[in-house]
């Protein structure tokens, strides 16, 4: 078997450890017919296998049905996965008893993607913030404020100001800002974000993603950054990873994946991203149809019914995430794009 | 800037343009809070003529009349609305009838508010078999017709006030228990409360601290509401005989008995009637009212 | 949580109702001619709303052109007003609102008009395709039959006629087998598939204006960049003005021909979109465009920002509404209010002190980050 590094495209900037290590993980949900009998079987997610270093950034990114929400659902255990392991510090977190959890999630925290229903709307600001606190009795109670105190400041909310208020008297920005001081109140090591700031408008989102890179080289954070807009998660990570229903498509260096996307729905998913260059259309061509069902995906390689290079082989068989190309960069394909230019064989069309 | 008050199992009102709904709020602010307090003000004035009125203003007693007083007409000096057949006067049999009616009321819906949604509560956020088997035992107190049940147990147990109040508490407790686990249900999905499990509080710390808070306006309206079915159910087991025993006015009495004598007098009945009516308009109001105020899912 | 069915109801009506007398099939117009009056003209539009016993100004006094066959962008955030100023476009606006100004189609004015009218001029002259399909279709309803309902609201059909038209329209919006999606339900249909066959209930009746309010926001980026495709096939070959609206600066700079960038009620830049992205001009423009993460920038950068948040609408004064946040604001931005004017050929915006033109890359007052 192969050691985890090589297998999963971890990298080591900075010589990190390895902090999380993911290893087949399948995620199912049982659909229930009226009556509640077994409709059938969703797998969300199939077989996902990473690594991610302490220090470093692993960006997820997906569109509907790609799994990336239900694959940090799964790594937290809420709920815990079918079948695969979790290995955070050297622990494997499936099938662990929620006392054995305890001191676990002290360094493992998620960001959800609203703020507005992450924060409890009865509560007041720094009673959010200090919850994690209460629940493992750490300090006294003027510790706990002094530390409420420090993190409000720390996210850029003034706690005079906005210690006392409720969730629905802030904007958007600043309540994901609080969601934000309440995860780093336990001194996380690796904060699971999903989708942060896709319910934010731009100038507030843009603010927030400073926010994340400011903590993240002030406290040393490892981030699992989960979004669907590929620019944004170049933003803020070390390593990409691409996933289409379920599976993973083509992980590895930031620079690489953009500049040279090996695999086809990678390079749709980059062709599609609009620019703010006037009058470049988005290239045609790059993917057709649509997405198929989750129930009944595809034989073989799952983006095959989308994809421009699919051939007989890739309907018989699934292709393996394995390296090609630079360093550290997975593809799962049978036929992935060669290296030199991210321009598709069709010709771009520019518009007007 | 104002804006509507939300918990969370109804969050901001719905619109394209989410900051737009927190700006520009439907709720009409001025219509809701006199659609809340008219009506509240006018429960306040009935609570007082039925509790404090009798204990500062001597006031007849609802029992033990001389019949050389029977049949006095509406408007007699010394009895605004008459006497009755007997000869009580029927404005204090109005007042501590309006006693039975708010006590029963009042008792069923808090005990089916911390029974019932204790219970719900309970059953919901722990799920498994311990749901599996409350629910289906509460579902056997719904699936009896209500009134056949109500008139078991009292019959059961004998009439007394207090009997009553059980009786109509096997209903209000299922009731609660519905309302409360599904709210539950929905309210242990909400991210706030995975972010809670997820700091390792403890879940009597979660049921507490968040559930609780969260589920309140929807049991407080549900409770309001359900104050007026159960005055109505309570007024019910009198007409049938089956409510608090004799001599006790309740308002309900007062229209069973009342109703032999309709064509002969018919402020007998309507008094009561009115009194009835206008208890559950005003709850029923109040209900509607908060519930719009405070986005609560029906 | 399913929004109350009058309103589901209202939107499904706006994009199939039309006349209840008899409309005639109008030819679908070959696209702008040189020197006629615009398609749809918007002089002075307020737009007030009353809450909580206080006036929130949602709309203050914007003025824009849309020519036939032409695409224009509306670009905004939350509370820019855009959304509003679509609905009022539309005749969409609750009773609540209140509407001042000249909105004129086709030289008619829609301002002050009655329901009755409105419902002539929604789905005739103009259609709405909104943000989420799953709210503009009826659940209970197969596609089919919402489709023949907005024809035949407006073409003498029989039963036979109209579903044949239906068939076409889907196969119009590119939806494969057309015959048996038919008589399929919406949630047998993805959000894209969805929102083609909102696209065919729109252009059912070939309306001269097809507004597109962040209608694709809620589709994954493949999917908008194919429904963005069909959307301008479908506007070269019917000859239908589009108006889109989006807090998508990227979007409406692939897409679209003029930009009309709005903050807090106003609009505060409109130009061509070459000249918008070229060489912007208002500082507001530059921070929403410097804020967009983009492919080209390296990871780890950090974006240049601007701090606070978009001004309440209920208390408005003198002065740029964007001087608060602004990075080059000075003493005179927040006593007067910029007009917008025409500045050069084609470029107006509302500024006392715009930027140097040039593309929204950094600039003066570039990385300013700053908390509320």
């Amino acid at each position: 078997m192969t050691p985890p590094a090589a297998a999963n495209g971890a990298s080591r900037p900075g010589g990190g450890d390895v902090l999380l290590e993911v290893r087949h993980l399948v995620q199912e949900f049982v659909l229930r017919d009226y009556g509640g009998a077994k409709g059938g079987v969703l797998q969300a997610v199939s077989d996902v296998s990473f690594g991610l270093c302490a220090g470093e950034t692993l960006g997820i990114v997906g569109e509907t049905g790609s799994g990336k929400s239900t694959l940090a659902r799964s790594v937290i255990q809420a709920p815990p996965p079918k079948a695969g392991a979790v290995i955070f510090e050297g622990k494997d977190l499936v099938g662990l008893s929620s006392r054995a959890m305890k001191p676990v999630r002290r360094h493992l925290q998620i960001v959800f993607q609203d703020p507005f229903t992450s924060l409890d709307p009865k509560w007041a600001v720094s009673r959010i913030v200090a919850e994690p606190l209460v629940a493992y009795a750490i300090g006294s109670r003027r510790e706990r404020r002094d530390r409420v105190n420090a993190l409000l400041d720390l996210v850029g909310l003034d706690p005079a100001r906005y210690g006392r208020r409720h969730p629905r008297e802030l904007s958007g920005g600043q309540a994901q800002r609080v969601a934000i001081a309440r995860a780093l109140v336990l001194e996380p090591k690796l904060i699971l974000c999903d989708e942060p700031v896709s319910s934010l408008d731009v100038l507030v989102q843009a603010q927030v993603l400073n926010l994340f890179e400011k903590l993240r080289s002030d406290l040393k954070l490892s981030y699992l950054f989960i979004a669907h807009d590929l620019a944004l998660v170049k933003q803020v990570s070390d390593r990409v990873a691409v996933m289409y229903l379920g599976k993973l498509c083509e992980i590895g260096p930031v620079r690489d994946i953009y500049r040279q996307p090996l695999h086809p729905y990678t390079l749709a998913l980059l062709a599609s991203i609009p620019s703010p260059t006037p009058g470049k259309r988005v290239t045609r061509g790059v993917i057709s149809g649509e997405l198929p069902s989750p129930l009944n995906p595809p034989s073989g390689c799952r983006f095959r019914t989308r994809c421009p290079r699919a051939q007989d082989r890739c309907a018989a068989e699934a292709p393996e995430l394995r390296a090609v190309g630079g360093q550290g960069h997975l593809v799962a394909c049978h036929f992935p794009l060669t290296g030199g230019s991210s321009t598709p064989a069709e010709s771009t069309a520019v518009r007007r | 800037m104002a804006v509507p008050v939300a918990d969370a199992l109804s969050p901001a009102l719905p619109d394209d343009d989410a900051v737009a709904a927190r700006r520009f709020p439907r709720a009409h602010g001025l219509m809701r809070t006199l659609e809340i307090t008219i009506p509240a003000a006018v429960l306040l004035v009935l609570l007082f003529f039925c509790f404090i009125w009798p204990v500062v203003y001597p006031v007849p007693k609802p029992t033990g009349g001389s019949i050389l007083n029977a049949g006095l007409p509406m408007w007699s000096p010394g009895h605004i609305f008459g006497t009755d057949t007997v000869g009580n006067d029927i404005m204090a049999r109005i007042l501590y009838g309006g006693q039975i009616s708010f006590e029963v009321a009042a008792a069923v819906q808090v005990i089916g508010l911390v029974v019932g949604g204790l219970l719900g509560m309970v059953a919901g956020y722990q799920g498994g078999p311990l749901e599996s088997v409350l629910m289906r035992t509460l579902d056997v107190f719904i699936a009896f017709p209500s009134l056949v049940l109500v008139l078991a147990i009292v019959d059961s147990l004998g009439q007394s006030e207090l009997n009553v109040i059980w009786a109509l508490s096997a209903f209000s407790i299922p009731a609660f228990a519905r309302v409360a686990r599904a709210g539950t249900l929905r309210l242990r999905d909400q991210p706030f409360v995975v972010a809670a499990r997820l700091s390792s509080a403890k879940p009597w710390r979660i049921l507490s601290g968040h559930v609780v808070p969260n589920l309140m306006p929807q049991l407080v309206t549900f409770s309001l509401l359900g104050a007026g079915v159960t005055i109505i159910l309570e007024g019910a087991l009198d007409f049938l005989g089956y409510g608090i025993p004799d001599p006790a006015p309740s308002w309900g009495k007062e229209i069973a008995v009342g109703q032999t004598m309709l064509s002969v007098r018919p402020s007998l009945v309507i008094v009561p009637s009115i009194f009835l009516f206008v208890t559950v308009v005003c709850l029923n109001l109040m209900g509607d009212g908060l519930r719009a105020r405070w986005g609560v899912r029906s | 949580m399913t929004r109350p069915l009058g309103q589901r109801v209202r939107r499904v009506a706006a994009t199939t109702a039309g006349a209840w007398s008899a409309a005639r099939d109008e030819p679908a117009p070959s696209g702008p001619e040189p020197g006629a009056a615009p398609l749809l003209d918007v002089a002075g539009l307020r737009v007030r709303f009353r809450s909580h016993g206080r006036a929130v100004h949602a709309v203050q006094g914007i003025s824009f052109t849309v020519e036939p066959g032409q695409t224009v962008a509306i670009i905004g955030e939350s509370g820019s007003g855009k959304t509003v100023s679509a609905y009022a476009v539309m005749g969409l606006l609750p009773r609540t609102a209140h509407v001042f100004g000249s909105i004129r189609f086709k030289g008619v004015e829609l301002v002050g008009r009655s329901e009755r009218d409105l419902q002539q001029h929604r789905g005739r002259n103009a259609a709405m395709v909104f943000q989420d399909p799953e709210r503009s279709l009826n659940p209970t309803m197969r596609i089919g039959s919402q489709i023949t309902e907005a024809v035949r609201r407006h073409l003498p059909l029989d039963r036979k006629e109209a579903q044949e038209r239906a068939v076409e329209l889907l196969g119009m919006v590119r939806i494969p087998t057309p015959e048996r999606r038919f008589y399929e339900y919406p949630h047998q249909l993805s959000g894209g598939m969805r929102q083609r066959v909102v696209i065919a209930i729109a252009l059912a009746c070939k309306p001269a204006l097809l507004i597109a309010d962040e209608a694709t926001t809620a589709l994954d980026v493949t999917t908008q960049a194919q429904i963005m495709d069909l959307l301008l096939d479908l506007q070269q070959e019917l000859g239908t003005a589009l108006l889109m609206i989006s807090h998508d600066l990227a979007l409406a700079a692939s897409y679209a021909e003029e930009v009309i960038v709005m903050y807090a009620g106003r609009v505060v830049e409109r130009a061509a979109a070459r000249d918008l992205f070229g060489s912007v001009r208002m500082p507001y423009t530059r921070a929403l465009l410097n804020a967009i993460p983009r492919t080209e920038l390296e990871p780890h950068v950090l974006l240049p920002v601007v701090g606070g948040l978009p001004p309440d609408l209920s208390a408005v004064g003198p002065g740029c509404p964007f001087a608060p946040r602004c990075p080059d604001a000075q003493q005179d931005c927040q006593r007067l209010t910029p007009p917008l004017e025409e500045h050069e050929i084609g470029h107006w915006w509302a500024c006392w002190h715009p930027c140097e033109g040039g593309p929204g890359e950094g600039g003066p007052g570039g990385a300013k980050e700053a908390a509320q």
